[in-house]
């Protein structure tokens, strides 16, 4: 009995060193580093790359966090890309013709206008959450068919609003640019890797991912994504709950619109143009099944990473960007060939 | 030795487009009794769990729990009022671990401020499955292991435990045996008379009629969505029960020679 036990304990370690996305993850990156460093003269390993890696990293990171929790819950939210679109113009359209503000207000004193901006695209994106709750848990949409409605119709309000131009306004691109830390010399160790904006992204993504990973909204996003039905005999309001993942979603998006904001310094119809590809390939490549009750946020945050360290990796080492999509789609299908592996080893 | 009439179903119909799943069916379930619910394919057993559960609102008839009336519109106020039910569609999430199975719905948080937020208290709900399940009679590995790694066996033990360690007044067992070896359900069979002799009113579904003969005090035979027969399980036996399934006779022998 006590033999068993050992040796069960010994081989469930064995498999998840071995089953581990994230660590499987970590290693793709560093593998990735070291090419890209190797390939690009070591131009690729320096603090701006990076920094810049990372600055794509947050526009995207909060859809692949949205896309995470929908994806582990059996769903899809093929609308976050329009609402980033939505959100950054509606943010615009409420500085510009609502408080009548021009692109002459800059730095601090834009600040409070900023953060009322940031309220409005989040708004925004709860709408669209909102939107597709009801499509799905009311109308009974099926979420793929549900969300391209609303990715249609956010990207086409997003034109209307803004009337097909960026909406220029208020900015501060000390925002988005890299902090560094004072009293170290740049020209001896540059320390500037994360802008204000992204160290934001950050602590967003670990604040979703410790209610994904330790709290009750968690368990049920998993359970419902496991099996349905048993938590809904369990007594879980899967209407309810899956209605707030999407909610989730959409305020995320929100908050990645405004990122696009400060970003541009404007509004833009096209600005989240193409953006729920790359937060599903993210999710995926981190680890989550499309068929429900799997992921991680941790290998979400891993995915979205190795995506831009990819994109600008291959402009550094001089590779055709044409190449891009390529590359991404074969880390996509790796990821799903690995899980795959995986169930095999895995379950019984 | 049954006692007193917990749950009970008067005249209960559901039809789902033009099929009609229960045509006017009731029961008595009593504390500390099982009672074995049979019936062909389709003869309406798990329409009629299904309402019980409150997995399904009936288009007519009533329900009363403890002589009051109730009315299920969702399966937690079942759940609430005290009655459990294992499913025959697998009611685990395979991708959740024994321990977030055995408490899914009902979950302990963490003291103070995080535990308002939802953060669970994850350590503790592990030993207390446990302990629930030790003491249902179901030795499970390891509370923190994921469903999907469990045998089938294993799965319907943790199934059944949650059910049993949870329920307060009825559990509802439909196909508890189905796919078990002969050893798994004979414990099935011993959990389940432990629940009657904690005085759990009990139902047990099953086409494997050697347990329903087995481990019932009473059988009701579903045909086509009717109660045909409800009578005590000594009056049958595999050949009666089988011939009042399949509709070839209509009355017990016993009956008959009265």
């Amino acid at each position: 009995m006590t033999d068993s036990k050992q040796a069960l304990s010994v081989r469930d370690r064995a498999r998840s060193l071995v089953g581990n996305q994230t660590s499987l993850l970590i290693v793709v990156m560093i593998v990735l580093s070291v090419v890209f460093t190797a390939f690009s003269n070591g131009t690729f390993l320096s603090t701006g790359v990076f920094a810049n890696i990372l600055t794509d990293w947050g526009g995207y990171i909060l859809l692949a966090v949205g896309q995470t929790l929908v994806v582990i819950s059996g769903g899809i939210d093929l609308s976050v890309g329009s609402t980033v679109s939505l959100s950054s113009v509606v943010a615009g359209f409420f500085m510009v013709k609502i408080l009548g503000l021009n692109s002459d207000l800059k730095g601090v004193d834009a600040w409070g206008v900023l953060a009322l901006a940031a309220l409005v695209a989040i708004a925004t994106g709860l709408v669209v959450g909102a939107v597709n709750a009801v499509l799905i848990n009311v109308l009974k949409i099926v979420p793929f068919i549900a969300t391209l409605s609303t990715f249609g119709a956010a990207a086409g309000l997003a034109i209307i609003v803004s009337g097909g131009m960026p909406m220029q306004g208020p900015s501060d691109f000390s925002l988005i640019n890299p902090v560094r830390i004072p009293g170290i010399d740049p020209a001896v160790f540059d320390t500037g890797l994360f802008s204000p904006m992204v160290l934001v992204m950050i602590i967003v993504t670990a604040i979703v991912g410790l209610f994904l990973h330790k709290a009750r909204f968690g368990l049920y996003t998993y359970a419902i994504g496991s099996n349905a039905f048993a938590a809904r005999a369990a007594g879980i309001n899967v209407k309810v709950h899956t209605s707030k993942i999407y909610l989730v979603s959409g305020a995320l998006s929100g908050i990645a619109g405004f990122y696009a904001y400060i970003r541009l310094g404007s509004g833009s119809p096209s600005s989240g143009m193409g953006m729920e590809l790359y937060a599903i390939a993210a999710t995926v490549i981190g680890g989550a099944s499309l068929m429900g009750g799997v992921g991680r946020m941790w290998g979400t945050a891993l995915g979205t990473l190795i995506l831009f360290t990819v994109q600008s990796g291959l402009l550094m080492t001089g590779v055709a960007t044409d190449w891009k999509q390529i590359i991404v789609a074969i880390l996509i299908a790796a990821a799903v060939a690995v899980q795959t592996l995986q169930k095999k080893n895995g379950a019984r | 030795m049954a006692g007193e009439v917990i749950y009970e179903v008067k005249n209960v119909s559901k039809r789902y487009g033009s099929v009609v799943a229960l045509d006017g069916a009731s029961l008595k379930l009593h504390a500390g009794e099982v009672l074995g619910l049979v019936g062909d394919n389709g003869a309406g057993k798990s329409t009629l769990v299904k309402v019980l559960s409150g997995a399904h609102d009936a288009d007519g008839g009533e329900l009363f729990l403890d002589g009051k009336e109730v009315r299920w519109h969702d399966p937690r106020q079942a759940l609430d009022a005290g009655i459990e039910t294992l499913y025959q569609e697998s009611g685990l999430a395979p991708h959740l671990t024994v321990s977030q199975n055995v408490f899914l719905g009902r979950e302990k948080f963490v003291k103070g401020f995080f535990g308002k937020l939802g953060f669970l208290a994850r350590k503790q709900m592990e030993i207390e499955a446990h302990h629930d399940l030790e003491e249902v009679g179901i030795a499970v590995p390891s509370s923190n292991r994921s469903v999907s790694q469990l045998s089938g066996g294993q799965r319907q033990a943790v199934a059944i435990g949650r059910a049993v360690s949870w329920a307060q007044r009825v559990i509802i067992l439909d196909e508890p045996t189905n796919h078990l070896g002969a050893r798994q359900a004979g414990e099935v069979l011993q959990i389940v008379k432990a629940a009657k002799a904690k005085g759990l009113g009990v139902i047990f579904i099953s086409h494997t009629l050697p347990h329903v003969l087995e481990v019932t005090d009473r059988v009701v035979v579903l045909r086509l969505g009717k109660i045909v027969k409800d009578a005590p399980t000594n009056l049958f036996d595999g050949d009666t029960l089988v011939a009042m399934i399949t509709g070839t006779i209509t009355e017990l022998p016993s009956e008959k020679s009265k």
